[in-house]
């Protein structure tokens, strides 16, 4: 046996998913993710092939990070009549992708790698790619090269999972998810997913700009300040953040509420809701994408109890409004993982989880888990944090240290550790003592939960 | 006694659709509607395979054949020629040969293989037109004698080939066409153009049951074939089969091309005369005979009539889909996408569902028809998926209207 362990020196990394690192293609944390999943892969040396559906207007395929990221812009002669972003024309795209993406893996990137003695690991991420990769595990064993290659596909949420064939799905690859949470969902249905979290990039990790915090703050010119970043969905619980805001101000609290949405129309009904508390409801929109273009619209507008960005934030700027803030909200629901609550930790923010209860959250160390729906939580946890700022130091501080655990690099150690494990399953790496157990059942770990335990099952 | 035969073969590959469907994105181009169209990859994979155990040996022995006499006429589909054209020039080039021997006679078909002919025949005129010159220029012979697709006949298609100056077509000798006649005589329905009808009995002889054993004339042999042909009463006996016959409906293993190879010896034997349908039709104008031709159109396929096409729910379904997929390529006045809506109208489209809700041995043919490569989807999405490529090109011809 030659190889012990997964390195950059053996292995190729081949990402599937529909978002990507163009602006085209980023609609929201998947896009977040998988490109930074991609280029820390690049970063730590493993040769990296991206499949997306990217910018009609880009290369079809672009290389970075010295040469160890490719990126593979996908479905472009599709999304040429979808100028809307990645989700525009999905059914078009997804037809493309699965009939397309297959083929070119097998020919392009896994036979030349396996010729080279190289181990190739193929991670899909989301619904739209579990048909491809159902269809590349058979590409690769008609090829008499399944064996030769590790595949994980990966649920970052519930989206579209009435459109998976699971069987399928779990019979040609490992299924992974990003918490705990949702392994219990899955569990639900039969399925036992390994967890792998999600990640932050280390630059996450950074200080922030106290001066920037400190204009922010004095531009808002409230007692608290609240945020929430998210979109405008009935899981993510903006009523019960406008709400709380209300219940603050009733105190006589001068709170304003910092809300960030998407596109959704939900945003209108939480407005309407906002309004008829009796709180003043401005939005604002930044003329240009600087920092100062940011700093601008928001200033002036302290006569507010909720300011509705209507402009696209940065981290950079988020990371600001997180640190500046007395409560980042990320009181959703339904969180698959939670990467808002988790950023905001990053930047010595204090996360108001949601009662899904987020993996990273520890009540009162590092953030504030809510366990209802009712906004008087909130309110009433904010009051304790007003009357303990001794508390809410100690809290920013854990949070940081807490988020370090959740770098990409840390988060692909542990995914490497997974593969690994799966690779000695196959037999693509050696047992660090004796020899590999022989079975002929297939070499997958065991997808499927029958007890409701998380029991790894696996085999040559 | 009939002491003539004439031999028509039909060299085709039909340009099948892309299953699962594809969805056609809004507004798009006309090549990439056409991409999302037909599953081009899969036509060339069954192009070559076609041409392995078909094309090139059967092609091979007719050359052979005719260099010692044997008389052959030759109809191409355009959907084949385009296949050729693209993915194998060498045996588009040894057809070529074939064709240019003074013992073939090249006789023209309806291009795309398609069923204009059953809807609108001042476009069928002139695609016919279209299709006799350019069989002209890919191999130098003007035909002058015509099939159409799956040798459809009736009375509005013999008056448009007859306005477009053929000498002759084809039909075949089915009883409820030809009531008390027999096919082994010239017919016309009006002087102009004369009609030459397929023994339906010992074409099936040869095209259908030669591979099976449960015939009772299993095996066919050369001599007995050539015995039947002479003993069949008539002046002439007309037979045509799929190119495909040799080699491909039938292996090299059942035995076809050996047949084919004694075939002419033991004609001669009996003295049977070769002639070509042009040469059929120089013999016999004179003292052809009138047929009233059916207003419901016959094909050689199946049992004679249209039920093969039309005979189930799904068959008309499509149909009605493939009308409006035409109707509405003309409210485009787009050429291309008129182009597109002829290709969709193949009649193999329809022919290879015949299957759905029957068995017996037409709903095998019928299935033999149907790419391999479907079958996963199962009999309904199979039906449904091709719906669906006509829906989704109905609807992007909006984008042009």
């Amino acid at each position: 046996m030659r190889r012990r362990s997964i390195t950059a020196d053996n292995t190729i990394f081949v990402l599937l998913s529909f978002e990507g690192p163009d602006r085209y293609s980023l609609a929201g944390g998947l896009g977040v993710r998988v490109t930074n999943l991609s280029q820390t892969l690049a970063q730590l040396g493993f040769p990296t092939h991206f499949f997306f559906v990217g910018d009609p207007r880009q290369q079809g395929e672009g290389v970075s990070n010295g040469g160890k990221l490719v990126l593979h812009r996908w479905c472009q002669w599709i999304s040429q009549y979808y100028p809307e972003g990645v989700y525009q024309g999905e059914n078009e795209k997804l037809y493309d992708f699965n009939e397309s993406v297959p083929w070119f893996v097998n020919e392009h990137i896994v036979k030349p790698a396996v010729a080279k003695d190289k181990l190739v690991v193929i991670l899909g991420e989301e619904w739209h790619t579990t048909e491809a990769m159902c269809r590349i595990s058979d590409l690769l064993y008609g090829n008499n090269l399944r064996d030769k290659v590790v595949m994980f596909w990966n649920a970052n949420n519930t989206f579209s999972f009435h459109r998976i064939n699971w069987g399928r799905l779990a019979y040609t690859a490992t299924i992974t998810t990003v918490s705990r949470y949702m392994k219990h969902i899955m569990w639900g249905m039969g399925l036992n997913p390994l967890v792998i979290p999600n990640g932050i990039p280390k630059p996450l990790l950074g200080r922030v700009d106290e001066n920037a915090v400190a204009r922010l703050k004095k531009s808002l010119d409230a007692d608290l300040i609240l945020s929430k970043v998210a979109r405008w969905d009935p899981d993510k619980r903006w009523n019960m953040a406008v709400e709380a805001t209300a219940r603050l101000k009733a105190r006589g609290i001068k709170t304003m509420l910092l809300a960030r949405g998407g596109i959704e129309p939900h945003g209108e009904e939480v407005m309407h809701n906002a309004r008829s508390l009796g709180l003043n409801v401005k939005e604002t929109r930044a003329k240009g994408n600087s920092l100062e273009d940011y700093f601008q619209a928001i200033e002036g507008n302290g006569m507010a109890d909720i300011l509705n960005l209507k402009f696209h934030c940065p981290q950079e700027f988020l990371r600001i409004i997180y640190h500046a803030s007395d409560a980042v909200l990320a009181n959703s629901r339904h969180e698959p993982f939670g990467i808002v609550g988790l950023e905001a930790m990053a930047a010595g923010g204090i996360a108001f989880t949601g009662g899904t209860g987020e993996d990273y959250a520890i009540p009162f160390h590092n953030s504030i888990v809510l366990e209802t729906s009712d906004p008087k939580e909130i309110e009433v946890y904010m009051m304790y944090l007003e009357e303990c700022p001794e508390e809410k130091e100690k809290i920013r501080r854990a949070a940081r240290q807490t988020a370090r655990q959740f770098t990409w690099e840390e988060v692909i150690g542990n995914l490497i550790q997974k593969l690994e494990y799966q690779a000695r399953i196959q037999g693509l790496l050696a047992t660090p003592r004796g020899n590999p157990v022989s079975d002929p059942s297939p070499s997958e770990f065991d997808n499927v939960a029958p007890n409701r335990e998380a029991v790894l099952v696996g085999s040559a | 006694m009939a002491e003539n035969l004439a031999i028509y073969t039909v060299v085709h590959q039909p340009r099948r659709l892309k299953l699962p469907a594809q969805p056609i994105p809004q507004g798009a181009k006309l090549q990439d509607i056409e991409r999302c169209l037909f599953d081009e990859k899969l036509n060339e994979h069954y192009f070559h395979k076609v041409a392995t155990y078909c094309y090139y040996p059967a092609t091979e022995m007719f050359l052979d054949l005719v260099k010692q006499g044997f008389k052959l006429s030759i109809g191409f589909s355009e959907s084949f020629l385009k296949q050729a054209q693209a993915w194998d020039k060498q045996l588009l080039a040894i057809f070529q040969e074939l064709v240019k021997h003074p013992n073939v006679e090249l006789v023209c078909v309806e291009p795309y293989h398609s069923f204009l002919p059953l809807f609108d025949l001042r476009m069928f005129q002139r695609r016919m037109a279209w299709a006799r010159d350019n069989l002209e220029k890919v191999f130098g012979k003007r035909p002058s004698v015509t099939d159409t697709t799956e040798m459809l006949m009736s009375d509005g298609i013999y008056y448009a080939l007859r306005n477009s100056a053929f000498s002759g077509a084809l039909l075949d000798g089915r009883e409820w066409v030809l009531g008390w006649r027999d096919p082994t005589h010239l017919y016309h329905q009006g002087k102009d153009l004369m009609l030459l009808a397929r023994h339906y009995q010992l074409s099936d002889d040869v095209g259908y049951r030669f591979s099976n054993r449960g015939w009772w004339g299993y095996p066919l042999l050369a001599d007995a074939y050539a015995h039947w042909i002479r003993e069949t009463s008539g002046e002439f006996v007309f037979l045509a089969w799929d190119y495909e016959t040799f080699g491909e409906h039938h292996s090299r293993e059942t035995g076809i091309f050996d047949f084919m190879r004694c075939l002419p010896g033991e004609l001669a034997k009996r003295k049977v005369t070769m002639l070509t349908p042009s040469e059929v039709i120089a013999n016999y104008k004179e003292q052809s005979f009138y047929l009233p031709l059916p207003v419901y159109p016959c094909t050689w396929a199946g049992e004679g009539g249209m039920e093969f096409f039309l005979g189930n729910a799904v068959q008309q379904a499509m149909f009605q889909l493939m009308l409006h997929a035409y109707n509405k390529a003309l409210l485009s006045k787009n050429r291309k996408l008129i182009d597109l809506a002829l290709w969709l109208t193949q009649s193999d489209n329809l022919h290879l569902i015949q299957w759905f809700g029957h068995s017996g041995s037409e709903a095998e043919v019928s299935a033999y028809f149907t790419p391999d490569e479907w079958w996963q989807l199962g009999s309904s999405s199979i039906v449904w998926e091709m719906q669906q490529v006509y829906k989704n090109f109905i609807r992007a011809i909006d984008a042009y209207l």
